[in-house]
């Protein structure tokens, strides 16, 4: 099997983009690779022009489209390399997220997708090189170089001294702290141990801020979870607040469960799906379909007590309701 | 189309005025209803008649260890078995509905005065339409009719009609259904005012009312492995089931993975709010789970 590569390719113009985009594309259609190319319109154009006939052999993917979670992104991709490397083939992806237009909490996600890539594909011999535009954010292109481990100069790549370790990244995010609940947030103490009413709670405040009715069964589920977990493992009181935090997208509903305790290292953050694919999911499970079900989940745990802040994304132009009698 | 006025039932909540009905499909289903129907009226005063050419310790689920003594009930009359013979058959052998109806009334005048505070009827009209090429269906419906007058306007009687489903034609079926208000199924194996296991039988395997989480698990896994036991597809119906959380969801997955290859886990008519969250984890993250058929919620009997 091909040896699983993640590289990162800085662009500042049309000439450095497909210095590297096009020798990487090339060499999977020569190996009979699944080659997919996820980029705008403009770049696609230029791609298909440097590529001539053999762009036939590229799948061409919008950003939108394929960016469009920041797990089931990922899971999905994981799932096309399983299939692709039982097939005797390798996948081969040429992605750049779409940056803009993300609320905060979710370009942190997206940038932490980048750092768990180089764990999760990495028995999956997958081929990624993710572009980075000069022109994004200072952030985002210092934060790209912590989570390649290779970046391309030409038609070659060279070790990323900025590389740091998946899960050391992923702490630092974590290290960032939470903005604190606004002080009116709806907050309840649980200590029942049957979550039925928590549930009819929880999608009562829901359903006044006005949330799609799908949105309020995967919050249940997410929030019945993350309870569930404190119940086990944690530490009473258990606190459960929500409240609306609209902004330019639309906006979310923010559901947070602090506990008193403390995970254990190695825990787990359910950043990882479930392994291998085809079997029974294992323990791990809870958390990761957690992530799936809700817009961003961020989790803090230290002396303080454990916090577990899900969001759940209003439709754009929509955005959550004030005035819930909270 | 679905007749919506039937009520559904479990056959310990059956009271006097119901005019019950049970398609049963095998005698496990049968044992599981007819059973605590005859034994249940027999541990509280009330008198059981029951139309069969079967002797009274042959009667579905009333086994030796039923607790309940059926030759002293039958010595007292409590329990009443009455022959196809003497219940509903004229000098020709013919089936008589008129005297089946006599019959019952017989029975149930009879019980006032012997101190009864109900009676309990129950017959199993298989064998009227098992036989090939008799047109007994309008005979068999003006019946039902007839029985249906005399129960369901008293405060005393109840009554449970039988029939196999695997003996009668869909149509005919659905027929005798309607002439029926109460459909009579099976004791809920679970009910704690949140979540509701019951035992299903066409097809075989649960249904879920209500919602599934954490403090259900165990429970739910009992019943699952339960159904499980036996070598066939299990069938579980989730029209009903309005939640049900991840530890379910992998508690399902992880018992489907345990199945043959052959006999996958079918999740029938998913209501819609469920069926979302199963979507955006991906079925194909729950290996051996399959999605089985859409029909609209309450619809007795008609998936195969």
């Amino acid at each position: 099997m091909n040896a699983f590569t993640h590289r990162l390719l800085p662009y500042d113009g049309a000439d450095r983009f497909l210095d590297g985009a096009l020798p990487f594309l090339r060499d999977g259609i020569a190996a009979g690779d699944r080659v997919v190319a996820v980029c705008g319109t403009g770049q696609e154009m230029l791609l298909r022009d440097a590529l001539g006939p053999a762009d036939a052999e590229v799948e061409f993917r919008e950003p939108r489209t394929w960016y469009t979670h920041p797990a089931r992104t990922p899971a999905d991709c994981l799932s096309a390399a399983d299939d692709a490397a039982a097939g005797g083939r390798r996948l081969r992806i040429l992605g750049e997220p779409a940056w803009t237009n993300r609320p905060p909490p979710e370009i942190v996600e997206w940038q932490r997708i980048e750092a768990v890539a180089n764990v999760a594909f990495r028995e999956t011999g997958a081929a990624l090189m993710c572009p980075y535009s000069a022109s994004l954010p200072a952030g985002v292109v210092a934060a790209a170089r912590k989570t390649h481990p290779e970046t391309v100069r030409g038609g070659h790549a060279v070790p990323n001294p900025g590389f740091v370790d998946p899960w050391s990244y992923c702490a630092q995010c974590d290290r960032e702290p939470l903005p604190a609940p606004p002080p009116d947030a709806d907050t309840l103490k649980l200590d029942k141990a049957d979550l039925y009413w928590l549930r009819a709670y929880v999608s009562d405040y829901a359903r006044r801020a006005a949330l799609p009715e799908d949105s309020v069964q995967r919050l249940l589920v997410a929030v019945t979870e993350v309870v569930t977990n404190a119940m086990r493992h944690g530490e009473p009181p258990i606190v459960l607040r929500m409240w609306p935090e609209p902004d330019a997208a639309g906006g979310a509903l923010v559901c947070e469960v602090a506990d008193e305790g403390r995970w254990p290292p190695g825990a787990g953050y359910g950043l990882l799906p479930p392994r291998p694919a085809g079997t029974a999911p294992g323990s791990r499970f809870g958390l990761w379909a957690v992530r799936l079900l809700c817009a961003t989940v961020q989790i803090r745990t230290g002396d303080a007590g454990t916090v577990v802040r899900l969001r759940m994304a209003f439709p754009a132009g929509t955005g959550p309701l004030r005035g819930n009698g909270a | 189309m679905e007749t919506p006025w039937f009520a559904k039932r479990p056959v310990s909540e059956v009271r006097p005025g119901d005019h019950g009905w049970l398609a049963y499909s095998g005698p496990e289903e049968r044992d599981r209803v007819i059973g605590p129907f005859v034994r249940e009226g027999l541990q509280t005063n009330e008198k059981v008649v029951y139309v069969t050419d079967a002797p009274a310790d042959r009667l579905p689920g009333l086994g030796p260890r039923g607790g309940v003594d059926l030759d002293a009930c039958g010595r007292s009359g409590q329990l009443r078995v009455i022959s196809r013979r003497d219940a509903c058959l004229n000098r020709r052998g013919e089936f008589e509905p008129a005297m089946l109806v006599d019959t019952i009334g017989r029975e149930v005048d009879a019980a006032f005065g012997e101190g009864y505070r109900a009676v309990r009827i129950t017959t199993d009209h298989t064998w009227l339409v098992d036989r090939p090429g008799t047109p007994d269906l309008t005979r068999v419906l003006g019946c039902e009719d007839r029985v249906g007058d005399t129960v369901s306007p008293s405060t005393m009687a109840m009554a449970i009609c039988q029939i196999d489903r695997r003996a009668c034609p869909p149509g005919e079926l659905a027929a005798i259904r309607a002439a029926h208000e109460v459909l009579v199924e099976v004791n809920p194996e679970f009910d704690d005012g949140v979540l509701k296991i019951i035992r299903t039988f066409d097809p075989d395997g649960l249904r879920l009312v209500g919602e599934l989480d954490a403090a259900r698990h165990a429970v739910f896994a009992e019943s699952l492995a339960r159904v499980s036991a036996a070598r066939r597809r299990v069938h579980l119906d989730l029209s009903r089931l309005g939640f049900i959380d991840l530890g379910g969801l992998h508690l399902l997955a992880r018992h489907a993975i345990g199945l043959p290859a052959d006999q996958p886990l079918v999740l029938d008519d998913l209501a819609p709010d469920v069926e979302n969250v199963i979507e955006m984890v991906g079925w194909h993250r729950l290996p051996g789970l399959v999605r089985g058929s859409r029909t609209s919620p309450d619809t007795e009997g008609t998936h195969r």
